[in-house]
């Protein structure tokens, strides 16, 4: 690549979404900031160095076309599923659970990246099969493979225990086969027997505490001091932030940490308990936007590859940005998501700046053949 | 080329697909923004007020309990500054609790029962149904000493589970004797604290006596500081808490109790305790006009410092296990023969009836026969012929068993409850029993003929039971004229900056309208009783004050041998009651003084002299207060009323 055609390329860069990407970004620091207020280290600062690593990341994404990924899938699958095998053998216990792998002084969660890996792969697999083509939409059993390939990290992730990141990437495959020609009965008759499965699921894998977690989203007030404490201090936190919320760093469920997680998880409480309504409907609006820019990359992309990338990704921010606000407004259940470029983590920061680079780079080269 | 071409259908069929999940992606943003919507618009005001109920902590501000005084204004019952030990089993678990329960009874030097009881009581919070429970502070010592105070405040750190509180405790100034009159303090039950939800835990509430009675009045209401605290229940700083709570709220301050002010004058109350010779029984001594009581024993009394404070389990089982009942208020809640003083009231019942009159005489040659069954006169040879004055002066029985005999037991019963026996006299006081009055439908056949227990009622044995109270409201009857005056001991009920709030006043029950002519001659025989020679208490009458009264000796029921008692126990509780009932002085009388000495003997020797000692102090501080304070001359003496309105 010539530094002449990477000036005009500029041009060509998907504006709206790294303005979008920066605002999130912005925003994400500044509420960690108040999260973290009372916290030993500067949090909000370790996040914003993840951020300008992912945004190197991005740049370095961005010299190469996208389509050296469909090389780089295989091995990058294999090599999320050891670092995901790793994790299970020697990875760090934190509060009952093996997500982490130590790097050195760093803590890397494997998970945040198997999800990108499970998008290229699929991608790939939709990219080049014949089979959609040939008989005209995809069957059941034509999608035992792509099956396969998510079954096994989705199962490691259980394995973890991590019950929300599972979740999170078979809802980001079961979202990008759904793009795929497939007919509106298979995918009743895929749902009807993933409800069976779930049910299979429960009785067999689940663990104790994952069971509570669902149970108290059923009925939270019954355990108050328990398993629910965190749905109904969220939910307060949320609440009580009103029209225009209580002021940045005023927010009492977050400074007094009546707010569990809340650098984490509940990070979206922090944020709707300071701003309010109104900085709850900017930040949604965002999240928003960003799925769509992700969507409309995915329409205009050059070939099947990146569309289906672009999918992914997409899938990935609306899954995760809608079971975290979901799940800190008690819609849905207690389940460990991160809202991304909120919550604290730098996997999942890096990850996600990744994601956002791969779009830049589907739409960058949308007019390249 | 084809490949290409391909792609770009395939992606031209991912376009609906896009839309249709573009369209999804705003429905599901949508419904959070509902979501949101309801939370923080519809029901944000409720959240706002659940987030402030997180932080904000009541902590309660005791409130000074009132003051109990006597009626010359000494403080009988007031509060002191102490320090109370609690435990919250939340903030100590497992080896920890074994931990600092050991120091507790290293530093506070505790008992192997207090240890049991705490470890128990911690169980009994942890492992409650209510899983607050274990955050709320059970009371672990009551009340330590000024050193362990020291102690315990050089180790908090060791100990975060543990709390000293400051809290103001009862102290009763007051003899001992006046136990059941004041009552005692002691904790709060839960099942108290379910129907009174004012009450916390670890609190006092007034158990008997006025502490009781009165438990409302002196209680007063608790205020509240309300603070700010994080999720760890830490207390935050000054800044912080300013920022959070509301100046006017930070503070609810305490309202203090009402004080009371008795009609007990301490200084007779510790007259009476000294002259009362026996080892049970009790003294009343009360206004005659008023009915106002003035002194009050009833022995053996407790402690109301020790039972309000820290008081051992062996302690306690002492005191319910022991034979002479200190928990018993004798003088309104036990049973006794009257014995010869009611002879007083069947003098009455004769009088009314024109079944004698006070001139008429009944001869007394030992005893009085009725079929084949022979009373005996305590003078086994017989006083000889007898009128009402003698007859009574020297407590001849056959004379009133002639008279028992002669108005029928009914009669008698009827007389008995004019005067106010067989009811409770309305003492307000806490519990009374009514006596038992007998009459023609309440004795049992084999118990004997109605007739028979007539004449035994004669003396005041048989079936009758009165208690001292009564006697004292019945002797005030005869004293004042007829009039059944309600017994009171409240004087008024003062707010804490002495403001009167309540005063009780005199009040008649009802009158006895009996003739002139049996009042006299029945006063003027209890005169004679103590001021005439041959008078049952003549060696007890006095050289200031002239007073008059009735001897009494009641035969007590003989023990069963199942009471398995050591013979000086049984012989003691064989013995006879002593009874002493007075007004004085005789002509114009103010007080009134009964005095029943339990098992004590003969009422002439074991009640009399002590009646008479009670009366001496009566006049004696009545002279005292009365009289002008003698240095220094030079100031003109004060008026009168000076004392009385200093009571004010």
């Amino acid at each position: 690549m010539s530094l002449g055609v990477t000036e005009k390329k500029l041009d060509n860069l998907h504006w709206p979404l790294v303005l979008c990407t920066l605002i999130i970004c912005s925003l994400g620091v500044w509420n960690l900031a108040s999260a973290t207020k009372n916290a030993p280290v500067i949090m909000a600062l370790v996040q914003f160095r993840w951020m300008l690593v992912g945004g190197l990341f991005i740049a370095l994404l961005l010299l190469a076309d996208y389509r050296w990924l469909q090389t780089a899938a295989w091995p990058g699958y294999v090599a999320a599923i050891g670092l995901l095998a790793g994790v299970a053998f020697a990875g760090k216990k934190v509060l009952g659970a093996r997500r982490w792998l130590q790097v050195g002084s760093m803590q890397v969660q494997p998970s945040e990246f198997v999800k990108l890996a499970v998008i290229i792969l699929l991608a790939r697999w939709f990219a080049r099969d014949e089979t959609g083509l040939r008989k005209g939409h995809y069957g059941i059993l034509d999608l035992l493979r792509p099956f396969a390939f998510i079954l096994l990290p989705v199962a490691l992730v259980m394995k973890q225990p991590d019950l929300g990141t599972a979740l999170v990437t078979f809802a980001i495959a079961m979202t990008m086969v759904m793009f795929a020609k497939v007919k509106w009965r298979d995918v009743a008759i895929m749902v009807v027997g993933g409800a069976g499965a779930a049910v299979f699921a429960w009785s067999r894998f689940l663990k104790d505490y994952q069971k509570q977690r669902l149970l108290t989203f059923l009925n939270p007030e019954a355990y108050a001091k328990g398993a629910g404490y965190h749905a109904i201090q969220s939910v307060i936190a949320v609440g009580s932030g009103q029209w225009s919320g209580k002021g940045w760093g005023e927010g009492t469920q977050n400074q007094l940490a009546f707010l569990p997680e809340q650098h984490t998880d509940f990070i979206f409480s922090v944020w709707a308990e300071e701003h309010g309504f109104l900085g709850a409907v900017v930040l949604i609006a965002l999240y928003a936007f960003l799925v769509l820019a992700a969507l409309d990359v995915a329409a205009n992309a050059r070939d099947k590859f990146g569309s289906f990338l672009s999918l992914g990704i997409a899938a990935l921010f609306f899954w995760h940005a809608f079971i975290n606000m979901g799940m800190v407004t008690g819609l849905l259940p207690v389940v460990g998501v991160p809202l991304p470029l909120f919550s604290y983590g730098g996997s999942s920061v890096v990850a996600d700046m990744l994601g956002i680079g791969i779009l830049l780079n589907v739409s960058l080269r949308r007019f390249m053949f | 080329m084809m490949l290409v071409r391909r792609d770009a259908d395939d992606i031209r069929e991912i376009r609906p697909r896009a839309a249709l999940g573009a369209l999804i992606v705003v429905c599901t943003m949508l419904v959070l923004v509902v979501r949101l919507y309801q939370l923080q618009i519809l029901r944000g005001d409720v959240y706002v007020v659940q987030s402030i109920a997180n932080f904000r902590k009541s902590l309660f501000v005791p409130a000074d309990r009132g003051v109990i005084k006597d009626s010359k204004g000494r403080t009988l019952v007031d509060n002191r500054p102490s320090f109370d030990v609690f435990l919250t089993p939340a903030f100590c678990k497992g080896k920890e609790r074994d931990e600092v329960i050991e120091k507790l009874q290293d530093y506070l030097r505790l008992g192997q029962d207090d240890v049991e009881r705490i470890k128990l009581d911690y169980q009994k919070s942890w492992f409650s149904k209510d899983k607050l429970e274990r955050f709320k502070p059970y009371l672990v010592m009551l009340d330590i000493p000024r050193d362990q105070v020291d102690v315990l405040e050089a180790h908090k750190t060791e100990m975060s589970c543990v709390n000293l509180i400051p809290t103001p405790h009862r102290a009763y100034h007051a003899p001992t004797s006046l136990g059941h009159v004041l009552g005692y303090m002691s904790e709060v039950t839960p099942e108290e604290m379910d129907d009174h939800p004012e009450y916390r835990r670890g609190q006092t509430i007034g158990r008997r006596g006025l502490e009781r009675r009165w438990e409302k009045e002196l209680r007063g209401a608790d205020g509240k500081q309300n603070i700010a605290v994080d999720a760890k229940g830490r207390e935050l700083d000054k800044d912080t808490q300013e920022a959070l709570i509301p100046e006017t709220e930070r503070l609810v301050p305490a309202t203090p109790g009402n004080n009371l002010v008795l009609s007990i004058d301490e200084k007779l109350q510790r007259a009476a305790d000294v002259a009362f010779p026996g080892r049970a029984g009790a003294v009343v001594a009360m206004e005659a006009k008023t009915g106002f009581i003035l002194a009050m024993v009833s022995r053996p009394s407790f402690d109301s410092n020790k039972m309000s404070g820290r008081i051992s389990r062996a302690e306690l089982k002492a005191i319910s296990e022991d034979p002479l009942k200190p928990m018993l208020n004798r003088v309104m809640n036990e049973n006794y023969h009257p014995g010869s003083t009611f002879k007083t009231i069947i003098s009455f019942a004769g009088l009314e009836s024109n079944a004698i009159t006070p001139a008429s005489t009944v001869f007394c040659g030992g005893g009085y026969t009725m079929g084949n069954h022979r009373w005996r006169c305590d003078k086994p040879e017989g006083h000889g012929s007898l009128d009402l004055k003698h007859a009574l002066s020297r407590s001849c029985d056959v004379y009133y068993y002639t008279v028992g005999d002669r108005v029928g037991l009914d009669a008698i019963a009827d007389m008995a409850r004019r005067f106010g026996y067989g009811q409770p006299t309305g003492l307000d006081l806490g519990r009374e029993i009514p006596g038992i009055i007998p009459d023609s439908t309440t004795i049992s056949p084999e118990s004997g003929s109605a007739r028979a227990h007539a004449i035994n009622a004669g003396i005041g044995q048989g079936e009758i039971n009165v208690t001292p109270l009564q006697q004292a409201v019945a002797y005030a009857a005869v004293a004042n004229g007829g009039d059944i005056l309600l017994p009171q001991i409240v004087r008024r009920i003062e707010a804490p900056d002495g403001k009167l709030i309540r005063e009780f006043k005199l009040q008649v029950l009802r009158k006895l309208g009996f003739k002139e002519s049996s009042l006299t001659a029945v006063r003027g025989a209890l005169r004679a009783v103590v001021n005439e020679p041959g008078g049952t208490a003549y060696r007890s009458r006095l050289q200031d004050v002239e007073f008059a009264g009735k001897t009494g000796t009641a035969q007590v029921m003989k023990l069963g041998q199942k009471q398995k008692l050591d013979p000086a126990t049984l012989a003691y509780f064989s013995r006879d009651h002593a009874w002493f009932a007075a007004f004085a002085p005789a002509d114009d009388p103010e007080i009134v003084v009964v005095v029943l000495n339990e098992h004590g003997g003969w009422g002439a020797e074991a009640a009399a002299p002590a009646a008479a000692k009670i009366v001496s102090a009566y006049f004696k501080t009545k002279r005292e207060e009365s009289a002008p304070p003698a240095p220094p001359p030079a100031l003109p003496p004060p008026p009168p009323l000076a004392t009385s309105s200093m009571v004010q």
